[in-house]
């Protein structure tokens, strides 16, 4: 085989909870015209999680095994496999897995635009990493992650994230402090209120000096 | 609804015995390429032999159903239900043949770096069923439709050409094989061999071999 393709199963793409499992086909292909993921569930739980694309990405649903109750909009609808759900940007779609074993692809871009990945999956893979233990191959995975993508302040938000969970709080507040100083006020605000992920960091004085 | 199963798609049978399924132009899909493909019959091709260098498309081939026989690069994989080859680069040569009958093959694809535009073939086989049924006012406004989005594509209007030579719109038809002709030269040796155009083959201005 050479460099130029790759053979893959789905089953082997791995499953990183968030809270469906994630496939992550993006990461793992490399994939940079659109994007393609893959969702497992089980039954009765999210296989795609309700939301919107605030992205302006069009989704086109794949059911590749098993079957989901779709809803998009006010519509809700069963889907075995086979079935394929084109999804507008706008719309609020989610599913649930009614067999064992689901398995949905999920495909995406944004008509008139070239692909840009934003680089959630890999957020996704190092917090399983740190959930795990491994804490330092997480730190990795983030870093990867920065590195392709241009510079945000998501990026020091999301080191500070996984400090607080998995590391060491000193660094978190580090992160936070950078993460705050180059957001929006208007966009960073709800996650400081609400993001569990940096629950550690609140009672420490230093919070107030940011959040406050 | 934007909802269907694989096997509520059209069925558009074409000559090497594959049979495209749209996706992308059921759901107008603007932002990737999309579409489902099955054989003929167990044993026929499924995939046609081809490469991406001219569209630089990505493409990730997913077997939904049956199984099927790739052929990638001149080396062989045989691949079941959520098996699949991507093909980062363009260059090399794909196809695959479907073992069982019920073999669907899900093809999706695009251009990294570039913002997805459908691709003028899609309107070339979409357009077979009329041209079989010599429906020509069917098959020239698919051609049509898509000349709108790639004005300067020579195959495209080579293939509007004939139809509008079928179709009795021979002026049309001189016209738009000229311009064809114009854009790549090797369209001019093509028509002097096929009997689309025998109705305007005597016209003045119908393009030298």
């Amino acid at each position: 085989m050479s460099e130029g393709y790759e053979i893959l199963s789905l089953d082997d793409l791995g499953a990183y909870p968030r809270p469906q499992d994630d496939g992550p086909l993006l990461m793992r292909l490399g994939l940079k015209a659109f994007g393609a993921n893959c969702w497992t569930a089980d039954v009765g739980s999210h296989v795609v999680p309700r939301h919107e694309e605030d992205s302006g990405h069009e989704e086109l649903y794949v059911i590749v095994r098993g079957r989901a109750t779709f809803t998009v909009g006010d519509e809700t609808f069963g889907a075995p496999s086979g079935t394929l759900v084109h999804v507008p940007a706008g719309a609020t779609r989610e599913a649930i897995a009614e067999e064992p074993d689901t398995v949905v692809l999920v495909a995406g871009a944004t008509p008139g635009e070239a692909f840009q990945a934003f680089g959630w999956e890999e957020v996704v893979v190092a917090f399983a990493e740190g959930r795990a233990g491994r804490v330092e191959e997480g730190r990795t995975a983030l870093h990867d992650a920065a590195a392709h993508r241009p510079p945000s302040w998501e990026h020091p938000y999301n080191f500070a994230c996984y400090e607080a969970r998995f590391g060491d709080v000193d660094a978190a507040f580090g992160y936070l402090r950078e993460a705050v100083s180059g957001a929006p006020s208007d966009q960073i605000g709800g996650y400081l209120e609400g993001d569990d992920d940096l629950a550690r960091l609140r009672d420490d004085p230093r919070w107030q000096e940011l959040a406050g | 609804m934007n909802v269907a199963h694989i096997d509520e798609l059209d069925r558009i049978e074409l000559d090497d015995g594959f049979v495209w399924r749209p996706i992308r132009r059921r759901f107008n899909i603007r932002a990737f390429g999309v579409n489902a493909y099955t054989p003929r019959e167990a044993g026929a091709q499924v995939i046609e032999e081809h490469t991406e260098e001219r569209l630089g498309h990505e493409e990730i081939y997913l077997v939904l159903r049956g199984r099927a026989q790739f052929t990638v690069d001149g080396n062989e994989h045989e691949l079941g239900p959520g098996q699949l080859v991507f093909l980062r680069d363009p260059s090399l040569r794909r196809g695959a043949v479907g073992l069982t009958a019920d073999t669907v093959v899900l093809a999706l694809g695009g251009k990294p770096g570039f913002a997805h535009e459908p691709s003028a073939w899609e309107a070339m086989f979409a357009a077979v069923p009329a041209a079989r049924e010599e429906h020509w006012d069917e098959a020239i406004r698919v051609h049509e439709e898509a000349l709108a989005e790639h004005p300067d594509h020579p195959a495209l209007l080579y293939n509007l050409a004939c139809m509008e030579a079928r179709g009795d719109r021979h002026l049309d038809a001189l016209l738009h094989l000229q311009r064809a002709v114009a854009l790549e030269p090797k369209w001019a040796e093509y028509a002097a061999k096929d009997p689309d155009f025998d109705s305007i083959r005597t016209e003045p201005g119908f393009p030298a071999a």
